[in-house]
């Protein structure tokens, strides 16, 4: 280390699961952590599953006790609505400049009642749903968010729209909305930084030939596990457009393989995930999984792989795919190699790849470090050395590295914290 | 000592008061046996509330504290803190859910009103029998054990190791390095396995702060996080090495699934049929040679071999066999290789350029089934159908077998002696498959690498420095670990001796003390689980902070 000043604080980008438990290690060894976070919430991308497999178990009940000791955690500053504008210095003395958005709604007054999204008198479609479900001008992404604090979207609200109203604060009882809360630029000292900002899903509407976003009843992952959920827009009541539970289903694995160029791992995974979801609802449907190859590494997958083919799902190995339009309904055409076929089904699910976030080149010049050729943070070694990056005190953690699954998420962000722990006393 | 249990009811704005009728609530519990004061108040969880609270405790002389609000989710630690800053301890506390489990459910008012009482009554009669429990904290050594002296055990032993913090790395070869010393390049980027080792084995040498031991076995590991007791045998020396470490990790690595079980594949009864391993190590050698002598024209690499025995894909067959094509073109540039598969199994991003790459002329991918190996004349025959479902054969040269990765041989022996239990596979089982891959059910014990499942070299290295992290950031040199508080406790009198406890205690907590043939509960491990007090049939156990007292009385108040 140079002779100038060193901090030991670390900054942790990404309050999903790898940031999460990235910032809990540090806490727990002394040190102080500033955790920014993008959104109005903590939990990432894993909040929005129902179960997670293998052992389908609740997602929210894994992570809620790990989320509450985040937000109880003194060591741990979070900072919400947060993003990292710019990063100079090196290892052991950086100098991080971020824009925090106002929330409107005190941390520590709001108690979240929910009284507040009654009275709003706007009516949104809610991102966190997939647009499946409604939200007001002031809200929680959905129902047990930590903390359960809402924040105002302003872009939105009447109030920051030129209009008069405050029919939120009447309601809140506990004066916890403010209004004249403003935007504000910080800086922050830290020694080293953890970039853990997860990923995104490949956008389906690319690969016309499933029909997504012009046939009904055709959802992506995302979309499922939100129509799954009982925190959910359904409350995880599984309905086609019309209302009526589907009577079959195809699950289409490996969409956007090819645009990608890669194989996103988990995905025949969190398929075969889909079907138990599907026959625990609705244990008389007939679903068909069509695919590639079946990617299930590691010891405890082939196991659920072996429990779902038991209940009778069809495993059709495709060359070649089309969803169509067919009378009400659709069906699935496809070539198994030998012959084509047609398959008239009620809901087709995809199974897209993952891929970077829109914001990553952002964040990876700002860092000064740099991208792989698929637009992934890019790691010091592939063989041997995914968490450090070409740029010392800068590492990086979870499916900002590539796609990966929570079990490897976590191990790379424990990684990481040793990584800082061992090399920066 | 006289108790005076002092109440206070949160209104928690409109969210309990709108539902529960508080002054009615505030009537009915004032005139309970020890009960000195009830007070309602808006919002106990401000700082003006906990201000309140806390000259509310010293003002009455309060001893035992009940608090009707919101889940203990919510706010058990807001009020436990309180307790501490107003001078008593935090366990003479309650806290009664009267928000989640009352207010929020129930809809008429009445009935809200009814439970919210009840519920107050319940922690008033259980409040009363609490215990004062002190904070606990012991010494620890900051040493660590790694058994393992592959790339994982390496990598942890030079991230871990410091002048305050020694490591002693069992390795039972004679040599460092493990599995990949066998291997020539490693993927995707083809580069020698000598630059990952090479210069940290170096490294490991100059380090005076690890010591290694080779050709040597780990006998005995006694004692808990923080303080176990080791003893390390080496082979033809009688007395074994004993000393002391704070945390210990399984470095083990893997075996290859055995090749006897699968006899379709020939291998042993024909020539030329070699595993992973044995190719490996024929390439290292620098050259790929039959057992004439002569250089093979064409190879077939079956993949998948075993893994309909072990149950579970080996993650890495599919990305070493693409490997192998590229050992075999870098040698044999006009060789034909033909790979059998299943199913192509390479995840993450880098891997499918690798494939992409790997691609080409004189190599074909085969999508089969029922791979069988037979000798034809001085060539090896493969029988296998394709996905067609027609049957089929190819002539060869060469067969290269990849065999499914399996627990090492000794893997139930070291798993007794760490006290850790085996999973799916038979591999060393994860506390928690997703959240704590490295942690095991036994504080302080972690497994790392091929020995949790089997993993490629980059994921090895991640699990190493994950369970490093752990290390660091809990044994800390010099500081004290704070143990649980609400332990189970045996008492002398009561325990007849049947064992029972010690049988479903997952942390290794309970031993039995043969002189009073008595079981007896290590404090430090124990972290109040409550299965042993379940089991015990002679009501001997109890657990702290739940006792049977304390239970009885508070479902007492809550069904009278």
């Amino acid at each position: 280390m140079n002779e100038k000043e060193s901090y030991s604080d670390v900054l942790v980008i990404g309050a999903g699961i790898a940031g999460i438990e990235a910032s809990l290690l540090l806490s727990n060894s002394g040190r102080k952590v500033h955790l920014v976070e993008k959104t109005s919430y903590t939990g990432g991308t894993v909040i929005k599953f129902e179960e997670v497999f293998s052992n389908m178990e609740c997602s929210t009940c894994m992570v809620a006790p790990i989320q509450q000791e985040l937000l109880q955690d003194k060591n741990i500053n979070l900072v919400m609505l947060a993003e990292i504008e710019d990063v100079k210095g090196s290892f052991g003395n950086f100098t991080v400049k971020i824009r925090k958005k106002a929330r409107y709604v005190d941390l520590q007054n709001c108690i979240g009642c929910n009284a507040c999204f009654e009275p709003c008198p706007v009516s949104l479609k809610n991102e966190f749903e997939e647009g499946l479900g409604e939200r007001k001008a002031i809200y929680v992404p959905c129902a047990g968010a930590l903390p359960n604090v809402p924040m105002i979207d302003t872009e939105h609200c009447l109030r920051f729209n030129g209009k008069e109203c405050k029919a939120c604060q009447e309601a809140c009882m506990f004066e916890a909305i403010d209004f004249n809360q403003k935007d504000e630029q910080l800086e922050l000292k830290v020694g080293a930084i953890i970039a853990a900002t997860g990923f995104n899903i490949f956008d389906t509407k690319k690969t016309p030939n499933y029909g997504y976003g012009k046939i009904d009843d055709v959802y992506n992952a995302f979309e499922f596990e939100r129509l799954y959920s009982s925190n959910g827009p359904t409350e995880g009541n599984i309905l086609l457009k019309n209302g009526k539970p589907p009577k079959s289903a195809a699950i289409i694995h490996c969409v956007g393989r090819d645009q990608e160029g890669y194989c996103s791992s988990v995905c025949c995974m969190y398929s075969l995930k889909f079907n138990h979801y599907l026959k625990s609802k609705i244990p008389e449907i007939v679903i068909s999984e069509f695919y590639t190859d079946l990617c299930i590494p590691g010891k405890s997958h082939q196991k659920f792989y072996e429990k779902m083919k038991e209940t009778g799902t069809d495993i059709i190995r495709f060359k070649e795919i089309e969803i169509e339009k067919q009378g009400k309904g659709m069906s699935v055409k496809y070539n198994n190699g030998k012959k084509k076929n047609s398959l008239p089904v009620d809901m087709v699910i995809l199974a897209p790849a993952i891929e970077p976030r829109e914001d990553a080149p952002k964040l990876a010049k700002a860092l000064g470090i740099s991208l792989d050729e698929y637009g992934f943070f890019k790691e010091e070694h592939p063989d041997v050395s995914s968490v450090t990056t070409s740029k010392p005190g800068v590492f990086i953690a979870g499916c900002v590295q590539g796609p990966k699954n929570i079990q490897n998420s976590v191990s790379q962000a424990n990684a990481a914290v040793g990584k800082i722990l061992s090399l920066f006393n | 000592m006289e108790r005076k249990i002092g109440v206070y009811v949160c209104e928690c704005g409109p969210n309990i008061a709108e539902k529960v009728d508080i002054d009615k609530v505030v009537g009915a519990v004032s005139s309970l046996d020890g009960v000195v004061v009830v007070e309602k108040y808006k919002l106990l969880c401000s700082a003006d509330g906990k201000k309140f609270l806390e000259e509310e405790i010293k003002k009455h002389g309060i001893t035992h504290l009940v608090i009707a609000a919101c889940s203990p989710k919510q706010h058990e630690k807001t009020f436990m803190e309180v307790c501490e800053n107003a001078g008593i301890n935090p366990y003479l506390y309650q806290l009664a859910n009267i928000r989640e489990q009352c207010a929020w459910i129930t809809e008429d008012k009445d009935e809200a009103t009814k439970k919210a009482i009840r519920l107050i009554k319940a922690a008033i009669g259980r409040v009363k029998y609490h215990s004062s429990l002190e904070k606990k904290e012991i010494e620890c050594n900051p040493a660590v054990l790694i058994i393992g002296g592959g790339v994982a055990g390496i990598n942890a032993s030079l991230e871990l190791a410091s002048p305050d913090r020694k490591i002693y790395l069992v390795e039972k070869t004679s040599s460092l390095g493990g599995m990949i010393t066998n291997f020539e390049k490693t993927y995707p980027s083809m580069q020698p396995s000598s630059h990952i080792l090479k210069q940290k084995i170096l490294d490991m040498d100059k380090n005076e702060n690890i010591q290694v031991f080779i050709d040597s076995n780990v006998e005995e590991i006694i004692g808990f996080f923080g303080n176990f007791e080791i003893k390390v045998k080496k082979k033809e020396v009688d007395e074994p090495a004993e000393f002391e470490v704070g945390a210990v990790m399984l470095a083990t690595g893997s075996n290859f699934f055995d090749l006897k079980k699968t006899p379709q594949y020939g291998y042993e009864k024909f020539d030329n049929i070699f595993t992973a391993l044995e190719f490996e190590k024929m390439n290292l050698s620098g050259e790929i040679s039959l057992k004439n002598g002569k250089t093979p024209r064409s190879v077939a690499i079956i993949h998948c071999v075993g893994r309909d025995e072990k149950g579970y894909c080996s993650e890495i067959c599919c990305m070493y066999s693409l490997k192998f094509i590229r050992y075999l073109k870098d040698k044999i540039p006009d060789a034909q290789v033909s790979n059998f598969y299943s199913d192509l199994c390479i995840p993450g991003k880098s891997y499918q350029k690798f494939y992409e790459q790997t691609k080409g002329k004189n190599v074909d991918f085969i999508r089969s089934t029922n791979v069988e190996v037979t000798k034809k004349e001085n060539k090896l025959s493969i029988k296998y159908i394709d996905e067609n479902g027609n049957k089929n054969s190819l002539l060869v040269d060469m067969v290269i077998l990849a065999p499914a990765i399996e627990p090492t041989s000794d893997v139930s022996e070291l798993a007794e002696i760490a006290g850790i239990s085996q999973g799916d596979g038979g591999f060393f089982a994860e506390e928690h498959e997703k959240l704590n891959p490295v942690s095991t059910s036994t504080d302080g014990v972690y497994i790392v690498g091929c020995a949790q499942g089997p993993k490629n070299i980059s994921d090895t290295i991640v699990q190493s420095g994950a369970a490093a992290g752990k290390i660091l950031a809990s044994l800390i040199p010099g500081k004290k670990m704070e143990i649980e508080v609400k332990t189970s406790h045996i008492s002398e009198s009561f325990c007849i001796g049947c064992k029972v406890c010690i049988s479903v205690c997952s942390y290794g907590a309970i031993t039995f003390d043969e002189a009073k043939k008595i079981s007896v509960v290590n404090e430090v491990i124990c972290r109040g689980c409550g299965n042993c007090v379940a089991a015990c049939p002679s009501g001997a156990a109890t657990s702290k902070h739940f006792t049977f007292k304390q239970i009885h009385q508070e479902l007492l108040e809550a069904v009278k």
